[in-house]
């Protein structure tokens, strides 16, 4: 039972007092670590209007190594999975102790608003939208409409 | 200003830079953690977190980058203007933790007395929360104590109310007895006094008017003559003659009248019959008052004692008891707390911390309140090891806590107000630590998430308010404070109030008992009340309970209240099995307040059994008569064999489907080896035997030994010669041994001294019957016994008694009546019931003189019956005795053997119990028992089926040499000196055969030759102490002369290590088997302590282990283990193959309850200390029930908690008896 970093304190404190706009994160009332996450998704992007739950477990040597962020809710994008994994690489390689639940939080968002379907995750999505990104939105918007809203 | 507030957080730890350092690219960061974290020491570089530019990182690491002093000036500039206070860590620097040993800032441990980061700390401080919380419950189980003695002193009370009363009266009877008696004497006299004047003045009155009346004749008769007895007148003759004659007769009336003054002056005298100076000094001092310690009084007394003291979790109470011996406990005056405030931290170690610790709230938990001392600190961290006896003990722990709660010097602070007078234990709520804390909790700040453990405060509530009614004005505004806390709390609390435990009320009544006292009861019990609300604030809303509505419902506070409440508990005990301490513990505890001395006694010496056995026991006790009727008979043995026959049969069949790599040759050995064993064949024919088998029986695991092995056997087989020595020497040294004994008599007899005269008596009786023609000798006997009675001398009277016996063999009779002579005076050291009795019984036969004729008619009228019976039971052995000595011993046996029931059927149990007690004299006998059957040694089964008199007893509690403190292992070396562990003592002693205490050795530590509750003990071939030193986690080797040697092992589970090693026992290789009871194996050890092997594991199947005790290894390389919690006995070979195991769960014959000590002798036969039966068992070699006694008690042949079992070659059986603090002998 190891105290809980002060930062990691400060962090929730901070996330809680002057939240982000679009974005919740409360820690689970058991483990402090773990993190119910939800972003709406970004105007101007398929995902407008869904409400997406992730899930952000900090792990034990947090800030040092990344948080680890799932998206619990299915969502249509080419760097996301079926698993809810994301493809980014401020929660691999690029990870820096100067990023916060929020940064990282606000890049996923970003990520949302912009998906890259040149590093993809999920190679089906990916394809579709390179090949034929009007359906692939489509299919988004349709997800979206189906899994992230009105819930 | 918030844009500052960023400049100056690092990005990292998002908190104020800390020793900012700064990287190539211009960032900042503090450098620990944060930029020792950033650091990857692969390539040994650091990433920047802000713009991730990689930089190398210098060569004295990150430290070498330079610090930003401008950052830096700006933190202090930035702290001056906020005002900020100073970084509490600013000046710290980060160690490692001394039990993660990650690094951190570290802050010392009052619970480790490390310095400990803060995780650890608080996971020290929950521990010590979670201690709390245990020791607090254990005093509340153990609040029950004082409650008892609460009771016994309301009891006590009444009693000497009573008893002043009563003497008061008898003075004042006295009194008027005496004022009667000096009244009427003082009359009466008085009375004569007047009488004797009344007279003497009549007398002396009538006397006078005699005189008068003469004088005044005589005077006209003169006066007449003169005037007329002249010629004048004319007087005829015989006028004048007789005139004359008139005349003469005057004058010889005046000559010869004769006053007797003494007639007339009779003086009275009042004379005293005693000097009346010494009179009065009489009546002065008439009478004294002699006090005299009441039993019950004085147990209540040694109860107290008991209570702090006794019983407790033992290592604590060495603990303790040294610390009383250095300082002496009751000293009042001297600090507990180390002369601390409550809640102070102690004073920093001399080295370097300047940061107070005190206050900040980094310190998540509760300010833990109890500090222990250092002395207790390790104890703690062990004391979650649960062992299996640790448990109970609730006392020491409040003698802890009182340890640790102690004053200090001012007395204007609060607690010195309330400390509990006994214990100076104070009440924690009167604290103003605790009181701060509680208000904390109370007005919601949730900073403190764990709610401060329930202190130990309900020891002290009692002793408080009993003596001292605290200072008024003290009170008065504690009361305010309490009840300002009460009713914040009362909201919550009332509505909980229904699901009290049902201690409470008991505590609550208690309380309300001690606020017995008329004045302070007002004060004491708002006081409880206050106590009351203060611990449901501490223990917080989880127990909480509406205090004041309890206390006036149940202030009917009578002693015999109190004790009728608990009585049923006490009744019944064997109901509750379930609950395990605390019913057993209350039960017995309960009865105390009935007054019984027996039950108090009991239940002090009986408090500190692990809970199971206690139960086990007390329902033992009810199925109890039948079982012992049965063991004699066969009946029951036959009903056990066949179970046996059931379980034990079929080992020889499996043998041969065993696995591959056992030899056939071996199992069909194994085979021959327990028929051999069952059939108890005769010495030489075994030998080869033995020999081919051990050969054989070398598995893989001693394969390596092979050589030694065989050597081994073949210096077994030498051996035999040495034991014979020994018990030839045995013989002689005993047939010495008795004059000296005799010769000392004054002394030695001491021990027996309070029977003398029942002895004389015995012998008297027994001579009537015997030698009818010895009327007269009976007579005079009688007739010296009386003076000796009236003088008191035993010695002589002991010495009467022994020239009966030394006639005894003299006399010229049959076989069998002087064989029962013999046997009644010979039969050794008491039946248990009977010594019980003795007293009784020496008090009955002294009164009641009709009885003895009669028993003297029963004596002689039982001969014949008894003849038959012997000859029936036991065939031919009372005719094979060839010298004086063994006719006895044979006798001897035979009376041993008799089973009480029969014997009390034959003889009166009177007499029975008069040579129980004449005992004393038995020592030739008893000996030359030993030697008789070392003699006959080939059938020790008989041996044993009459086995079941007490010897003798070694010990009682204490630590002086000869006494004992939960004696546990015991084991038998040359010359068969007896080796126990007297484990908390934390020693060895060693006795001689007789149980004369030889010597001692070890203390109290963990340093070498020292033991720290030590349980197992064995002795090798070469008579080296090996000892299994249980907390300490290892076994420790002694040379003969109780040196230390070499010791071995470490606390864990892996080879060679231990967890709370118990019994220990080696081997005729010298190999060294442990029972390693927390790992539930045995492992096995060469005599340096290399580790050879281990077998078994925690479970049920055969072959697995729960909680192994004891172990022992029979003379033909059978292991076997007291497999505890399973509730039998696992026999093994020395590969730690399973062959057998025998007994199950239960009370019947051949069953067993947490079976410990074990045993076995040279010729197999197995002995098994049925702990929570609390009786020996005696098995045949192939595991079927031979027979079994003993039962619950402290009286002789009685148990409590039985250890270790050991068997000397003479076939006596030496056993520990735990809570009776002795070693038995049998």
């Amino acid at each position: 039972m190891a105290a809980l970093p002060r930062r990691i304190i400060k962090e929730t404190q901070r996330l809680m007092q002057e939240p982000v706009p679009g974005i919740s994160a409360v820690p689970s009332e058991n483990n402090a670590r773990y993190f119910h996450v939800i972003v709406t998704g970004p105007e101007d992007s398929p995902f407008e209007g869904g409400l997406f739950k992730l899930e952000l477990f900090l792990p034990e040597d947090y800030p040092m190594s990344a948080p680890k962020v799932r998206f619990i809710t299915k969502i249509y994008h080419p760097n996301i999975d079926r698993l809810g994994r994301i493809c980014l690489d401020i929660l691999k390689d690029k990870w820096s102790p100067a990023l916060q639940i929020r940064t990282v939080l606000l890049s996923i968002q970003a990520l949302l608003s912009a998906p890259n379907p040149d590093d993809p995750l999920a190679n089906d999505v990916a394809e579709l939208w390179k090949v034929n990104e009007s359906e692939a939105i489509r299919n988004a918007k349709e997800w979206t409409r189906r899994y992230a809203m009105d819930n | 200003m918030e844009q500052f507030e960023s400049l100056l957080t690092c990005c990292v730890c998002l908190d104020r830079y800390r020793n900012p350092k700064l990287l190539p690219c211009q960032h900042s960061f503090c450098m620990e953690p944060c930029m020792d974290g950033l650091v990857d020491y692969v390539r040994r570089q650091v990433k920047c977190p802000e713009c991730r530019a990689e930089h190398r990182i210098p060569y004295q690491g990150v430290q070498g980058f330079p610090t930003n002093v401008t950052l830096q000036r700006f933190l202090e500039l930035h702290a001056q203007i906020a005002g900020e206070l100073p970084d509490p860590t600013a000046g710290q620097v980060m160690e490692r933790c001394n039990v993660c040993s990650e690094k951190a800032y570290c802050a010392p441990c009052a619970h480790c007395d490390k310095k400990v980061c803060e995780d650890c700390k608080s996971a020290h401080m929950e521990v010590l929360r979670r201690e709390i919380a245990r020791i607090n419950n254990q005093i509340r189980r153990g609040v029950n104590r004082l409650q008892d003695i609460l009771a016994v002193v309301e009891r006590n009370t009444a009693n000497l109310q009573t008893n002043c009363g009563a003497v008061a009266g008898e003075v004042d009877e006295i009194h008027k007895r005496l004022a009667k008696a000096l009244k009427d004497r003082t009359d009466f006299l008085r009375n004569e006094v007047d009488r004797y004047l009344a007279t003497e003045l009549r007398n002396l009155t009538h006397l006078k008017d005699n005189l008068e009346l003469e004088l005044s004749n005589i005077q006209s008769n003169c006066d007449l003559a003169d005037k007329y007895m002249n010629d004048d007148v004319e007087w005829e003759d015989t006028e004048l003659v007789d005139t004359k004659e008139i005349f003469l007769k005057t004058v010889e009336f005046l000559r010869n009248f004769d006053y007797e003054a003494g007639d007339y002056n009779r003086r009275i005298r009042f004379v005293m019959t005693h000097d009346p100076n010494q009179l009065v000094m009489h009546v002065a001092s008439y009478g004294e008052l002699n006090i005299t310690h009441s039993n019950a009084y004085s147990t209540g007394l040694q109860q107290s004692q008991g209570l702090t003291r006794s019983k407790s979790d033992h290592r604590l109470a060495s603990q303790f008891r040294q610390q009383e011996e250095a300082k002496g406990y009751t000293e009042n005056d001297e600090p507990i707390l180390g002369g601390r405030k409550f809640g102070e931290r102690r004073p920093p170690p001399p080295e370097k911390h300047t940061r107070d610790y005190g206050v900040t709230d980094d310190y998540s938990g509760y300010e833990s309140e109890h500090r222990p001392s250092r002395r207790f600190r390790s104890r703690f961290v062990r004391s979650h090891q649960t062992d299996n006896d640790s448990d109970t003990e609730t006392s020491t722990r409040a003698v802890k806590a009182e340890q640790k709660e102690k004053e200090k010097e001012k007395v204007t602070d609060t607690e010195d107000a309330t400390r509990g007078p006994l214990s100076g234990i104070f009440r924690l709520s009167d604290c103003p630590r605790v009181m701060q804390r509680i208000l904390d909790v109370d007005s919601g700040k949730k900073k403190e998430k764990k709610e401060p453990p329930p202190p130990p405060k309900p020891v002290q509530p009692t002793p408080q308010p009993r003596s001292r009614p605290p200072p008024p004005a003290r009170q008065q505004s504690e009361d305010d404070e309490i009840s300002r806390l009460k009713r914040q709390n009362k909201g919550a609390a009332s509505s909980q109030e229904p699901d009290r435990t049902p201690q409470r009320p008991v505590e609550e009544e208690r309380s309300s008992i001690s606020h017995k006292p008329p004045t302070p009861a007002r004060e004491a019990s708002s006081d409880g009340e206050s106590d009351e609300s203060v611990g449901s604030l501490q223990r917080n809303q989880r127990k909480n309970t509406a205090p004041t509505p309890k206390p006036t419902a149940v202030r009917r506070p009578s002693a015999s209240d109190t004790s009728s409440v608990h009585r049923p508990a006490a009744r019944a005990p064997s109901t509750e099995s379930s609950a395990s301490t605390e019913s057993s513990g209350s039960a017995v505890k309960h009865t105390g307040a009935i007054l019984s001395i027996a039950e108090l006694k009991a239940k002090y010496s009986n408090d500190g059994l692990p809970p199971k056995p206690t139960t086990r026991f007390l329902s033992a006790g009810n199925e109890r008569p039948t079982p012992v009727t049965t063991n004699g008979t066969t009946g029951g043995a036959q009903r056990v064999q066949s179970r046996f026959i059931g379980s034990q049969r079929p080992t020889p069949a499996p043998a041969p489907a065993e696995p591959a790599h056992e030899d056939s040759d071996t199992s069909s050995e194994e085979e021959t080896d327990s028929s051999e064993e069952s059939e108890e064949e005769p010495a030489p024919q075994r030998k080869p035997e033995s020999q081919a088998m051990a050969r054989s029986d070398i598995g893989p695991l001693l394969a390596r030994s092979n050589n030694a092995r065989n050597d081994a056997n073949d210096n077994k087989n030498k051996d035999t010669p040495t034991q014979s020595r020994y018990r030839t020497r045995q013989t002689s040294q005993t047939e010495e041994e008795p004059a000296p004994r005799y010769g000392a008599s004054g002394s030695s007899y001491s021990r027996y001294g309070s029977k003398p005269k029942d002895d004389e008596m015995t012998s008297s009786l027994d001579d009537d019957s015997k030698y009818p023609t010895a009327r007269s000798r009976y007579l005079a006997l009688k007739e010296r016994r009386n003076r000796l009675a009236r003088s008191k001398s035993s010695h002589t009277g002991f010495g009467a008694g022994d020239d009966d016996d030394q006639d005894e063999p003299v006399s010229p009779t049959t076989a069998s009546p002087s064989a029962y002579l013999a046997a009644r005076y010979g039969s050794g050291t008491g039946g248990s019931e009977l010594s019980r009795s003795r007293s009784s019984h020496a008090l009955k036969s002294r009164e009641s003189s009709p009885e003895r004729p009669v028993t003297g008619e029963k004596d002689g009228a039982a001969l014949s019956s008894w003849a038959r019976y012997l000859k029936n039971k036991y065939g031919s052995r009372g005719k094979d005795r060839d010298s004086g000595s063994t006719s006895s011993s044979a006798s001897r046996r035979l009376s041993l053997g008799l089973p009480l029931r029969s014997a009390n059927e034959l003889a009166s149990s009177d007499d029975d119990s008069k040579n129980a007690a004449g005992s004393p004299i038995s020592p030739t006998a008893a000996t030359a028992a030993v030697a008789g059957f070392a003699a006959a040694g080939s059938s020790p089964r008989s041996q044993y089926l009459q086995k079941r008199r007490l010897q003798f007893s070694v010990g009682s509690r204490g630590s002086e040499p000869g006494y004992f403190t939960w004696p546990r292992g015991i084991a038998v070396g040359p010359d068969n000196i007896m080796v126990v562990a007297d484990s908390s003592n934390h020693r060895v002693q060693v006795f001689d055969s007789n149980g004369i205490f030889v010597k001692e050795f070890g203390q109290y530590g963990s340093g070498e030759g020292e033991f720290d509750c030590l349980a197992g003990v064995a002795v090798n071939r070469i008579g080296q102490y090996i000892i299994a030193d249980r907390y300490n986690h290892r076994i420790q080797v002694f040379d003969p002369a109780g040196r230390f040697l070499r010791s071995f092992g470490s606390q864990g589970t892996g080879d060679g290590k231990f967890n709370y090693p118990w019994g220990i026992t080696t081997d005729a290789l010298g190999f060294i088997y442990v029972c390693d009871k927390e790992n539930h194996r045995v492992q096995v050890f060469q005599s340096d302590g290399t580790f050879v092997g281990k077998f078994g594991s925690f479970g049920s199947k055969l072959g697995q282990l729960e909680h192994p005790h004891y172990i022992a290894v029979s003379s033909t390389n059978r292991v076997l283990v007291s497999d505890s919690n399973n509730h039998r006995i696992q026999v093994f070979d020395v590969n730690g193959r399973v062959l057998s195991s025998f007994g199950e769960e239960g009370s019947e014959d051949g069953q067993f309850k947490f079976p410990r000590g074990v045993a076995v002798d040279d010729q197999g036969y197995i002995v098994v200390a049925d702990s929570g039966n609390n009786r020996i068992q005696i098995f045949h070699p192939d595991g079927t029930f031979l027979r079994a006694f003993g039962s619950w008690g402290s009286g002789d042949g009685e148990f409590k908690g039985l250890e270790g079992i050991a068997v000397m070659s003479g076939g006596n059986i030496i056993v520990c008896d735990r809570e009776n603090h002795r070693v038995q002998v049998f």
